[in-house]
């Protein structure tokens, strides 16, 4: 515990010079920028970064690509609440509240409310970024090849469930996913897997290049094939922060951060669940229910909270278990990885000093957006009025070399462009990116831990059953499949009746 | 006595809705066809008996599994299809009106032109650059709503290669210059 506070002590101070201070900024400042431009997701953001401060040292990278996830969920707000269009898809929950607040002439309310909830819950998240990850992380050390398979398994269904409107697209997405992850050279015996004999394919399709195309390429398609400019909202009112409503709605603000963090811790289940399910929970509890999606000051914190609160959250699973709650996530795990840092149980017996860095990072993040919230955001809007057709041609070219920086192949490049093109027809029909990244990046701790523990068991699959978490992980896997039957779903929505009929007892303000 | 929403209650409809039985019938089928194939790459691969290894730990055994779930959720997703008339019915109801697929397939070519044909091919990164982004910028405005078919004046070819050039140097001064980044 001691131990544990004073290496936290020893992380903050170290970010306390003025060159962090810079670093994470710059890195809040472009989140914040590419989260104002509609279609560009905080996956690419970190993506495109990781390429450029490859050459940096660990700590300054990943602080750059911590402040800038932070930041472009933030940044995301401001294009849903001004164009009614989310920056990133955990703001879609801000758009309805938040436009109905900018069209009623209160945008500038609207963004200080988005801005001191994206402070105040990612205070929280902070928290338990510092409280759950070390305890997490020694739970994990328990964690055999039998935990791993199911829990590389879990993570690919949850997503495919809970991301998009059709968990059974969704499972194919993972599954594809996972797939594609075998493609090249195999993680025990570097035997080709699907090359064709072609030898670029035996170092595999790589991800950040993978990345890049499924949310970079292929939203600059979406972005450009509708050829119409969205109309922005004026910001006539004052934009700073709205600490006093934080202090009114503080158990929308609380229970909303605590959500925002749990969605986050699993895996696979990206912020806009965050976002979604905070607000349905301040509905659900409010006093006015009817006020929602029609600028309710409540449902905005609530959204607004739950989407960056989740941010943590995300972080927790991705350091402890070395599996990433979500696709930003899951760059930002590549890039630790890139830089020498292997995430997973033996991080805290490895580089415990890095956990708490990670916070540091984290509570840098959460003090630059306020910085920008508090003096940057009209000239930040400026960037909204450029136009798609100008914007977009840019970001393809910093595609480019995102997807060349890493390996300094062209091989990448056309891997990046394929991949966008599939990408982008894929979605088009209603399959979603996230499941397919959490697959990729899953797909390799899925064949290894399979194969050791079939060898370990001599061929039993017993174990993969039978040891306490291994069966946990199961059940919440093959329960998150049944949910999917209809007979499972009816029966166990008829068993919830009478506990919803029990909660939903409670008094009517007006009779 | 109020009713407790659920999440699905208070989310909006989904940006385009894709529930299309047509497509559910021949996507269901082209991922039951992807399966396959990969069922049978997996068990035509070598199993390494030469290099006496496990017989559990052949390189093909994740794909095979993989490939009859793939299989068993693709036939689910064709049935789907099948069962809500994927047969008859023949286009989605919505979600595809702002589209604009002579867009797309511009933006596709100049994206490819550019990553196929001007990267690595003996042109400066900064070069390539440039003259994708004045390409791209021109074309696109052209392709814009009500202007199809209109001739760029030359105020909008200067300014289009004013971005072009001022892209492609900053781009690379910022990658190779401060970040030390390999272009290509």
């Amino acid at each position: 515990m001691l131990t544990g506070l004073a290496q936290l002590g020893h992380a903050y101070l170290s970010f306390l010079n003025p060159l962090s201070i810079l670093f994470g900024l710059g890195g809040a400042l472009v989140g914040i920028i590419v989260g104002c431009l509609p279609g560009l997701s905080a996956t690419l953001c970190i993506a495109l970064l990781t390429t450029m401060t490859i050459k940096l040292p660990a700590n300054d990278a990943i602080l750059i690509l911590v402040c800038s996830y932070v930041g472009t969920l933030y940044g995301g707000s401001r294009t849903a609440i001004l164009l009614n269009i989310p920056g990133t898809a955990a703001n879609a929950a801000s758009c309805a509240d938040g436009h109905a607040l900018a069209l009623r002439g209160e945008a500038g309310r609207a963004i200080g409310i988005a801005t001191s909830g994206a402070f105040t819950s990612t205070l929280i998240g902070v928290l338990c970024l510092a409280a759950f990850t070390p305890v997490l992380g020694n739970v994990a050390l328990s964690f055999g090849s039998f935990e791993f398979f199911w829990l590389a398994l879990f993570g690919v269904t949850m997503s495919g469930t809970l991301v998009g409107d059709d968990p059974l697209k969704g499972w194919l997405m993972g599954l594809l996913g996972l797939f594609v992850a075998q493609i090249g050279q195999d993680g025990l015996y570097a035997h080709d897997r699907f090359t064709f004999e072609w030898d670029q394919l035996s170092g595999g399709i790589a991800l950040i290049p993978a990345l890049v195309g499924a949310f970079g390429f292929a939203e600059i398609l979406t972005t450009l094939a509708r050829p119409k400019e969205p109309k922005l909202v004026e910001l006539k009112d004052s934009v700073l922060p709205r600490f006093r409503e934080v202090v009114e709605h503080w158990p929308t603000v609380v229970r909303s951060g605590l959500i925002g963090v749990f969605t986050g811790l699993m895996p696979g289940v990206g912020e806009d669940a965050g976002a979604w399910m905070s607000y349905a929970a301040a509905k659900a509890v409010s006093k006015k229910p009817e006020e929602f999606g029609k600028g309710s000051i409540d449902g905005l914190m609530a959204a607004e909270t739950g989407d960056m609160a989740s941010i943590p959250g995300h972080i927790i699973p991705c350091l402890a278990l070395g599996i990433p709650g979500s696709a930003p996530s899951a760059v930002l795990m590549a890039a630790m990885i890139l830089h020498g840092i292997q995430p997973g149980p033996m991080m805290m017996i490895e580089h415990p000093e890095f956990v708490y860095d990670v916070v540091a990072m984290t509570t840098l993040a959460m003090f630059s957006i306020l910085v920008f919230g508090l003096f940057l955001v009209k000239p930040l809007l400026l960037v909204l009025r450029v136009k798609r057709t100008i914007l977009m041609p840019i970001i393809f070219v910093l595609c480019t070399i995102g997807a060349f920086a890493t390996a300094s192949r062209l091989f990448d490049v056309y891997a990046m462009l394929v991949i966008g093109i599939v990408a982008f027809f894929l979605r088009g029909k209603g399959y979603q990116m996230a499941p397919f990244v959490l697959g990729l990046v899953l797909g390799g701790i899925l064949d290894k831990n399979l194969r050791r523990g079939l060898v370990l068991s001599d061929g039993a699959i017993e174990p993969f059953f039978t040891r306490p978490i291994s069966m946990v992980l199961a059940a919440a896997t093959i329960f998150t499949l049944l949910l999917y039957v209809p007979a499972f779903k009816a029966g166990l929505r008829a068993l919830g009746r009478p506990v919803r009929r029990l909660l939903s007892r409670r008094p009517v303000a007006d009779g | 006595m109020t009713e407790v929403p659920d999440a699905a209650a208070v989310a909006p409809p989904a940006e385009t809705p894709h529930r299309s039985p047509h497509a559910d019938l021949w996507g269901g089928v082209a991922w039951m066809g992807l399966a396959v194939a990969i069922l049978v790459a997996s068990i035509r691969m070598d199993r390494l008996a030469d290099q006496d290894i496990n017989p559990y730990t052949i390189p093909g055994l994740l794909p095979g599994l993989l490939s009859i779930l793939m299989l068993f959720f693709g036939s689910m997703l064709a049935l789907r299809g099948l069962l809500a008339g994927g047969l008859r019915q023949r286009f989605a109801a919505a979600g595809r009106e702002a589209i604009a697929p002579g867009r797309t397939l511009l933006v596709i070519g100049l994206c490819a032109a550019f990553d196929v044909g001007l990267v690595g091919r003996g042109l400066p990164f900064w070069a390539a650059a440039a003259i994708f982004v004045t390409v791209a910028v021109l074309a696109l405005e052209r392709s814009g709503e009500g202007r199809i078919g209109r001739r760029p004046t030359p105020a909008a070819m200067l300014k289009a290669a004013v971005i072009g050039l001022a892209t492609g140097g900053a781009v690379t001064a910022l990658f190779q210059e401060v970040f030390l980044v390999h272009l290509p």
